[in-house]
């Protein structure tokens, strides 16, 4: 059922190594690699710490608002803004999914993550807000989206599914990317954000952030895992009923230390940058 | 200047105490409690210009309009609500609004209210050295005014009267803060955790819990000390003796705003000026030593008027000489002036102060403060509770309204992307914007103190030198003066 979809990605593709390496994980229906997980259950005690090693990911959060606010600005709106109900896959320790449940225009937050202990620190730091606690804004999962039931109706499906420096995490992104299709709801928009696998990509996240200056722990990234934006327009282009009438968007973004996140137009090319498809209506 | 940049921001950035502002343990809030305290998103303790200034940014941002506010003021506000003086009075408490701090209290709605019938606008400025009279620099902005006087009291009452237009919020006026402790401590290992949130024990002796605490609680703020946020700096062996003065009258005069001058001349001891209000008012600030200082508010009325026309006339050394008097002043001038062939000229120096306005002389200590950050987790700082300037330059009130208007824009973006506004990563961004520039406005004052403080004759002779050579040099002369009018930044 994923094969013939994966061809059209062309020869040596990311995506099509991804599904060999499905194969090796033969015991494991899910799209999990157990050493990330491992990765990041060590990292969880840092997670809200902001002098600490996801500080980068805190700082990047805004943007993902505004790339979001710009997706749905795009014509022609498909579904109300108010009310949104987003999925945040891979939600880590809760950095997008609380500030996507403090907005006045979410209706509900679903987050989930296969990190036990990331899971944990996300529904510990959930406690110090009162906001945050009103039933069904923000509900914490651990789970793998392989575990999570696909909805079957419009109203149980997401206006927004994201994935937030997920995919260059994941052994089998087709597979996973696959997995996640249905749950977004006709209209709405699957927003995801990774790094292109280039050789300035190599030398800013490998040997600069985690080696020189220790922006983040070592062996927080797997430079082979990364995904070049012209893969996913590949594999979105490939899937029916997905980014019609220009829905969808591409952008980058560049840390600049000092200074912060920026949005960089062509920056999908070298690094870090953003990606939204929309499910057509 | 410069090399000392690079110096402070790593200390902002790394100082231990900034990292960790490790505060103090507090006791813990009593577990026999049965009901919580009530949770403000915004608790700003201060009402002056910079608090009020604050919570309507606040309420009149579309974004954070719904932000449950509180105000904790320890004076009785209503006396600034009905506050009115006859048109022949003017408060001794006056500021310079620059164009910038005019615009932002124009944008949130304040600056119609404010009495125009009592604020001027000045278009031109004069500045020279006591030691050398032919050194001076003047500004003038014909099309848009350098800046604007107005009563301090003038600005609040605006500010209280637009705050009633808006929504309504908690106010605890009369009120002292009693203490500030760390929020109560989660009832299970499930709960609310409200622990990092500052819980605040009211003198009335309720308590209330904050989001974010904002600080425009003046020099020796009492939230700075709860964020345990060292500050900086020194007192000037200065005070500066502010009173409202009267020009004499003049006949046959076409003035109109557009000539107005704000006149300053640095003495040795520190600078006088004499700030327009409107008809034949002006506010006087002169800043002296702290024993000329009490010498002069002890003077009496002539005689004071009489040292006021002489500090802008004489020079220093027969100035010294009429300080130094118990009285006879006055006659003292006349010969004095005569001698001297003081020429009258309204372009160069103020007209003839003819009375001090009864009950309006008053002294206050000089200080300089700066303090290691303005922010911390759920505390921010502005105005005075950040930081104190020489008033040489007017910035100090100019500088509280652009923390505000920062920290306003800070919390609008925090709520825009669905922040936490207490949160020390958001609130970094009114910390990064303001922290230098203010700590550039506070060097520059500070050095112009010190330099015009030097009575020696080669460094008299080098800064008369530079002062020409800026009033010469359109460009620098420029940049200069949006420096004053708090357009650049």
């Amino acid at each position: 059922m994923v094969a013939p979809r994966l061809s059209a990605l062309g020869n040596c593709s990311r995506l099509a190594r991804g599904f060999h390496a499905l194969r090796s994980y033969a015991t494991s229906s899910s799209s999990v690699n157990p050493t990330e997980v491992s990765h990041f259950n060590a990292l969880a005690s840092t997670w809200w710490d902001p002098h600490g090693s996801s500080r980068l990911l805190h700082l990047m959060n805004p943007l993902r608002h505004d790339f979001i606010s710009s997706c749905h600005a795009l014509k022609p709106h498909s579904t109300s803004q108010e009310g949104l109900r987003y999925l945040d896959i891979g939600c880590g320790g809760g950095i997008f999914a609380e500030s996507a449940a403090r907005l006045p225009n979410t209706a509900t937050v679903t987050a989930i993550d296969p990190s036990m202990g990331v899971i944990e620190v996300a529904k510990q730091h959930a406690r110090k807000d009162p906001i945050l606690q009103e039933p069904g804004r923000l509900e914490y999962l651990n789970k793998a989206i392989e575990d999570l039931e696909v909805p079957q109706l419009p109203k149980e499906q997401y206006d927004v599914v994201s994935l937030f420096e997920v995919v260059e995490h994941i052994s089998t992104p087709a597979v996973f990317l696959t997995s996640c299709l249905p749950f977004v709801k006709p209209g709405g928009w699957l927003i995801l954000s990774t790094i292109a696998r280039t050789w300035t990509s190599w030398l800013t996240t490998k040997v600069v952030a985690e080696d020189v200056m220790g922006l983040v722990p070592r062996g927080t990234h797997d430079w082979s895992k990364y995904i070049n934006e012209h893969q996913l327009r590949a594999f979105f282009e490939a899937q029916d009923g997905w980014g019609a009438n220009g829905g969808m968007k591409v952008l980058g973004c560049v840390y600049v230390p000092g200074i912060g996140w920026r949005m960089v137009a062509g920056g999908e090319r070298w690094g870090n940058y953003f990606f939204g498809i929309r499910r057509d209506p | 200047m410069r090399a000392r940049v690079p110096y402070s921001a790593s200390r902002a950035k790394f100082h231990p105490l900034w990292t960790c502002h490790a505060r103090q343990p507090h006791t813990r809030y009593a577990t026999a409690a049965p009901l919580r305290p009530e949770i403000y998103d915004v608790v700003c303790v201060g009402g002056g210009p910079a608090g009020l200034t604050l919570l309507t940014a606040i309420r009149s941002t579309p974004a954070t309009s719904k932000l449950k506010l509180a105000l904790i003021e320890s004076q009785d506000l209503t006396p600034a609500r009905t506050w009115k003086l006859p048109s022949d009075q003017y408060a001794n408490r006056a500021s310079s609004i620059t164009p910038k701090s005019e615009a932002f209290l124009s944008q949130i709605g304040v600056w119609p209210l404010i009495d125009p019938t009592r604020l001027q606008p000045y278009h031109h400025m004069r500045v020279w050295d006591g030691l050398d009279s032919s050194s001076q620099i003047s500004f003038s902005s014909p099309s848009s005014p350098i800046a604007t006087m107005a009563e301090n009291s003038n600005l609040q009452q605006a500010l209280l009267q637009r705050l009633e237009e808006l929504a309504p919020f908690s106010t605890f006026d009369s009120t002292k803060v009693a203490s500030i402790e760390d929020g109560p401590s989660p009832s299970s290992e499930d709960s609310l955790d409200l622990s990092s949130y500052p819980s605040l024990t009211l003198s009335s002796g309720e308590k209330i819990l904050a989001r974010l605490l904002v600080g425009a609680d003046g020099l020796n703020s009492p939230v700075r000390t709860y964020a345990g946020i060292p500050t900086r700096g020194w007192d000037y062996e200065r005070h500066g003796v502010v009173a409202t003065v009267k020009y004499l009258e003049r006949n046959n005069h076409h003035g109109d705003n557009k000539s107005v001058i704000a006149y300053q001349r640095f003495l040795p001891s520190g600078p006088i000026a004499l700030l327009a209000m409107p008809g034949n008012y002006a506010t006087l600030v002169w800043t002296t030593t702290p024993s000329k200082a009490a010498k002069l508010k002890t003077l009496a009325q002539e005689d004071l008027v009489a040292l006021v026309n002489a500090a802008f006339r004489l020079d220093n050394v027969d100035l010294e000489y009429m300080s130094r008097l118990d009285g006879g002043h006055t006659e003292e001038l006349n010969w004095r002036s005569r001698v001297a062939g003081v020429e009258e000229d309204e372009a160069r120096i103020p007209r003839w102060v003819d009375s001090v306005q009864q009950g309006s002389v008053a002294s206050f200590p000089l200080r300089y403060r700066q303090t290691d950050t303005y922010v911390s987790s759920r505390i921010a700082l502005v105005g005075d509770a950040a930081h104190t300037v020489h008033p040489l330059a007017g910035q100090g009130l100019n500088m509280g309204l652009a923390d505000v208007q920062s920290l306003v824009n800070t919390i609008e973006y925090t709520v825009k992307h669905g922040g936490d506004i207490g949160d020390e990563m958001y609130l970094d961004r009114y910390n990064r914007e303001m922290w230098m520039q203010n700590n550039r406005m506070l060097g520059v004052t500070d050095k112009l103190h010190k330099l015009y403080g030097i009575g020696w004759g080669p460094v008299v002779g080098i800064r008369s030198l530079g002062l020409k050579m800026v009033d010469q040099l359109g460009p620098v002369k420029g940049w200069l003066m949006k420096q004053a009018g708090g357009i650049g930044t």
